[in-house]
């Protein structure tokens, strides 16, 4: 650790504050949705608000898991059938949005940057406007086209709308990754002997890899937290997401806010996951090593 | 390029590029049915509407709020959203004028029909829209534990008795705002309004839609004055102009106010359980309070109905007419809380001890009317939003009870007119 | 970056058009099917009355939009979502960069930091609008909490009756869920500053704060440019929390939610898409400021 104190741009006390801030920012209100996943129903209703649960249940997180429990004199069934389904959909169409997203992105921004064809720059800036589109805007008529492919409740109708809303900005972030990335090694490798598309998978895209796997990252967080889209296009379990069964806790004269924030932090971990697991493709010592 | 040239090529685009259908005909007759959360009948009962009919039910569910977006969505769309669908009450005019809604005349009995009272608020033009599933009407709901405190010793029976209670109760110290109203800009704001304006014995609009409201002697202005003068006197919580009417329900629950006065009748079941509620040894229902003597309050009810474009409109009202049999609406309420829309089954369901405060709950079922009596208007969800927005402004000062009646009317002229 | 393309070329150079042309072909189709088509189709209905309510679907050439240009309710929307935008570029860009500066100096645990920054992108919105809600309570909420236990406040306080307050509490729940987005394209940007450039900027003698102005701020000004861009165009398309927390109010009532109360509740629906149109139109001329503006003075550096 040498190294820290040489690169540091705040002094250490300025660093640790800074990253009590943000995790305070980040994560105090999370903390809410933990406390109220464990508390009991009836202590959600009290006159004095608990900051930590005065009894601590495990009965939401038991519904989602498969318990049934008892209200109003009558069984209440376990959501774990449709709380798994959802959970799988969410899983599914987001991972197969990014993968989708992030190849055609990491192909196409290439192009955009080093090949030279006609029409390059005004295609690459109609796509990238694209992303000023509010979902009102195309809904309905894409409901009409996606009724007539027969692609309504269907992973891949789901996927395709997801990789065009999301395609923009990752071709955008590739696109100046690219430009960032010296052309001498690409040069070094066709005096070499070696064709385009060898150059780019086998030199170019390790060098990318902190801009792809950003690309990654923000494509499946923004496929995660999508609403509107799912609600329209993923009408039954076959494909619906978390995101729209979640609000369906809410019964005629009930809102079951504990089974709600449960079902909210189990929805936080795949994701939360999955940044752990590519933070190590972020960080540079990757680009370090394929540059030595 | 012309609108129509272009969509016709569109479509043919479409049509190049459609996939082999994989949505064939299937061997057994399904029937998809888009409702709410509450809508979600158990397996036990769907399996039984297969046996009965040969039909196989696909529910479909969708979150209150989403599932309006979705209809319109499919609607302008020109696709039936599912073969039958939820319908509120407060649709009924926008979807009646669009012709989205086959009627059910003829398709369902006419006994069926008339042990519904409800089914009335259904009627678009004369022709039934959707048949109800689901009964809602408004009541005062109250909690007997605090009235006592303040030695008061019986509900309020007019809206002044009720001004007078919340202060006594208040003075008492037993609440610090007895009185729960939402006040923020949404829907539950607006129905509560229209309920205070029946309690002063007033209407919203006469037989031509003009305002009635605008007046000083009026019940809509004495119901706005109501909750300006509540609200002042520190009787209604300050912090209600950011609360919606299910927040309020928390409240109650949590024994911090003493009336609902816009409660729901299906809240009964929930405020009395001590799994949910604080209260649930305290809570009473009473009649809505009125200036007349005689009670009033409006029916919210939800009904099922069939999209025109749908197919099959057959076994869609084959399940529309099973859901209102009588065994079906009992086994509706006990598996999911939805008050049955029959009377009958009202009145069964008491007698078998089974209804909780069922006696007020049946006196006030028998005092719903509509609160449009010629149909709810296709104008309805504009100037309903408009009243919500406008009594958030009063509620927030912004706004004098005067200029509020003023700004309503002109609202309600714009959405008429266009 | 153009300008630095070598002269050293390639023998399959007249391939290169046609390679490009095949790697942006799936591009061209996915957009232009699930995105341009219906796109057209919307722009070419905001030109007619599409009203499911009245019979027929008229041309009215422009009229929708001339009576947007009187509606009062459009014109307060308007000022709404311009305060959005504002508040929630400028929080989110500054908030946004921080994070990356401070993700990209911690070396230990920074997979957990980084995961930390993300969650709130992941809490569905219906759990998000719950925990919110919860927070701005006026009689329980923990804002009034915390402000009274420290002293700045004496009485608990209902943050919405003050229309500046409101504005500013919603935006505050914006960019806590879009925050994360514009940390992460700084990030990957700042990774890819070379090492080697901060040492030579040293070596000449230079400051923590000079460093960052001379070498950083040029070097990532791309990622910049993205993530403001897209701050812009979530700003503008904020719907969620001010439905949430202020619904239909016009105090808070954003430009999306005055196209979803035209389009979706009051069943105009070629009036509610001319909106969403203009909309549109409004987040791309403020993005493309940013962006003319970032890329003029990369290219001056």
């Amino acid at each position: 650790m040498g190294t820290r104190a040489r690169n540091s741009l705040l002094p250490t006390f300025g660093k640790a504050l800074a990253v009590v801030l943000l995790l305070v920012w980040s994560l105090g209100p999370i903390y809410w949705a933990l406390a109220t996943s464990f508390t009991t129903p009836a202590d959600l209703v009290s006159k004095v608000p608990h900051f930590f649960p005065p009894e601590v249940t495990t009965e939401h997180y038991a519904r989602l898991f498969g318990g049934s429990s008892v209200s109003q004199g009558n069984t209440v069934q376990s959501v774990w059938p449709e709380f798994s389904a959802a959970l799988l959909n969410s899983l599914l169409t987001s991972l197969a949005a990014t993968i989708l997203t992030v190849a055609v992105a990491a192909f196409g921004a290439y192009a955009f940057v080093r090949l030279r064809f006609p029409g390059r720059d005004i295609l690459f800036i109609l796509v990238v406007a694209t992303m000023a589109i509010p979902a009102y805007t195309v809904m309905i008529p894409l409901y009409r086209l996606m009724i007539s492919l027969g692609m309504i409740d269907t992973y891949v109708g789901i996927t395709l709308i997801y990789v065009s809303a999301f395609l923009p900005l990752a071709l955008w972030l590739m696109r100046t990754v690219y430009q960032t990335l010296p052309i001498s090694l690409e040069e070094a490798a066709w005096l070499d002997g070696a064709g385009r598309i060898y150059t780019l998978v086998r030199i170019v895209l390790p060098l990318a890899a902190p801009g792809l796997i950003a690309a990654a990252i923000l494509t499946f967080l923004n496929a995660w937290g999508q609403f509107i889209v799912p609600l329209v296009f993923s009408p039954t379990l076959a494909t619906k997401p978390l995101t729209v069964l979640i609000p369906e806790f809410v019964t005629r004269n009930y809102v079951d806010y504990g089974l709600m924030n449960a079902a909210g932090i189990l929805a936080i971990i795949p994701p939360v996951l999955l940044v752990i697991f590519l933070n190590r493709y972020l960080v540079s010592g990757l680009m370090a090593g394929a540059q030595k | 390029m012309k609108r129509r040239t272009f969509l016709s090529i569109l479509a043919a685009a479409q049509a190049a590029f459609m996939l082999p259908s994989l949505s064939g005909a299937s061997a057994a007759e399904t029937l998809t049915v888009l409702l709410p959360p509450w809508g979600t009948i158990p397996k036990e009962m769907t399996d039984r509407f297969t046996t009965d009919t040969g039909i196989t039910l696909n529910i479909q569910t969708m979150g209150w709020d989403e599932i309006r977006t979705k209809i319109v969505t499919s609607m302008v769309a020109q696709t039936p959203p599912a073969q039958a669908t939820e319908v509120d009450w407060s649709w009924v005019g926008q979807f009646g004028a669009a012709g989205w809604y086959e009627p059910l005349d003829g398709k369902i009995a006419a006994e069926t029909v008339a042990d519904i009272p409800t089914a009335e608020i259904f009627k678009y033009e004369g022709k039934l829209l959707a048949l109800p599933y689901n009964n809602d009407f408004r009541i005062l709901i109250y909690n007997k534990a605090h009235l006592e405190k303040a030695g008061i010793k019986e509900p309020p029976k007019t809206p002044q008795d009720l001004m007078d209670a919340a202060k006594a109760i208040k003075a008492a110290g037993v609440a610090q705002y007895p009185i729960g109203l939402p006040l923020s800009a949404t829907e539950g704001t607006a129905t509560a309004f229209y309920l205070l304006t029946m309690a002063f014995g007033g209407d919203l609009f006469d037989k031509d839609f003009n305002p009635l409201f605008t007046d000083k002697d009026s019940g809509g202005y004495k119901a706005l004055q109501f909750e300006a003068e509540a609200l002042k006197a520190g009787l209604i919580d300050p912090a209600a102009t950011g609360l919606k009417d299910v927040e309020v329900q928390q409240l109650f629950k949590s024994g911090s106010i003493s009336f609902d006065v816009a409660g729901w009748a299906g809240n009964l079941a929930v405020y009395s359980d001590a799994g949910k509620s604080q209260v649930a040894k305290d809570v009473a229902a009473a009649l809505m309070p009125s200036t007349t003597g005689k009670s009033r309050t409006f029916g919210l009810p939800e009904a099922v109905g069939i999209p025109a474009p749908a197919e099959n409109h057959e076994a869609a009202a084959k399940f529309i007419e099973w859901i209102a049999k009588p065994e079906n609406e009992i086994a509706i309420y006990n598996s999911l809380g939805d008050l049955p829309p029959r009377v009958s089954v009202l009145e069964q369901l008491n007698k078998e001890g089974k209804l909780f405060a069922g006696d007020a709950l049946l006196a006030q079922a028998k005092t719903v009317e509509p609160l449009f009596k010629q149909g709810t208007p296709a104008w309805y969800p504009e100037f309903s939003s408009a009243v919500a927005s406008t009594i958030n402004q009063v509620a927030k000062g912004q706004l004098s009870v005067d200029d509020a009646v003023a700004q309503l009317a002109e609202r309600a002229k714009e959405a008429q007119s266009r | 970056m153009a300008q630095t393309r070598s002269v050293v070329r390639p023998a399959f150079i007249r391939g290169e058009a046609l390679l490009g042309l095949a790697f942006v072909l799936p591009i061209v189709v996915i957009m232009g099917s699930l995105v341009f088509l219906p796109l057209v189709t919307t722009v070419l209905d905001s030109f007619y009355r599409i009203d499911p309510m009245r019979a027929g679907q008229p041309f009215i050439g422009v009229k929708n939009y001339v009576d947007l240009a009187g509606d009062q309710n459009v014109r307060i929307s308007w000022g709404n979502t311009l305060a959005y935008v504002v508040m929630a570029v400028v929080l989110e860009t500054l908030g946004g960069l921080g994070a990356a500066l401070l993700l990209n100096k911690v070396q230990r645990g920074r997979q957990w930091l980084l995961a930390a920054m993300v969650v709130p992108w992941c809490l569905p919105p219906v759990v998000n609008a719950i925990v919110w809600l919860w927070i701005y309570n006026p009689s329980y909420g923990l804002l009034n909490n915390v402000l009274m236990s420290l002293g700045l406040l004496d009485a608990p306080k209902v943050w919405f009756n003050d229309r500046g307050t409101g504005l500013f509490l919603i935006t505050l729940v914006h960019v806590w869920r879009m925050m994360p987005l514009t940390g992460i394209i700084l990030l990957a940007a700042l990774q890819s500053v070379p090492r080697e450039l901060y040492e030579a900027a040293k070596l000449d003698g230079a400051g923590s704060v000079k460093a960052f102005r001379l070498v950083t701020l040029p070097l990532i000004s791309g990622g910049l440019a993205i993530a403001m861009s897209q701050s812009t165009v979530f700003a503008f398309n904020l719907f969620d929390e001010a439905w949430i927390m202020g619904g239909s109010s016009l105090d808070s009532r954003s430009i999306i939610v005055q196209v979803y109360l035209s389009a979706f509740q009051n069943l105009r629906f070629s009036y509610g898409m001319a909106l969403s149109l203009l909309a549109m139109l409004a987040s791309l001329i403020v993005s493309m400021i940013y962006v003319l503006r970032v890329y003029r003075e990369t290219r001056m550096d």
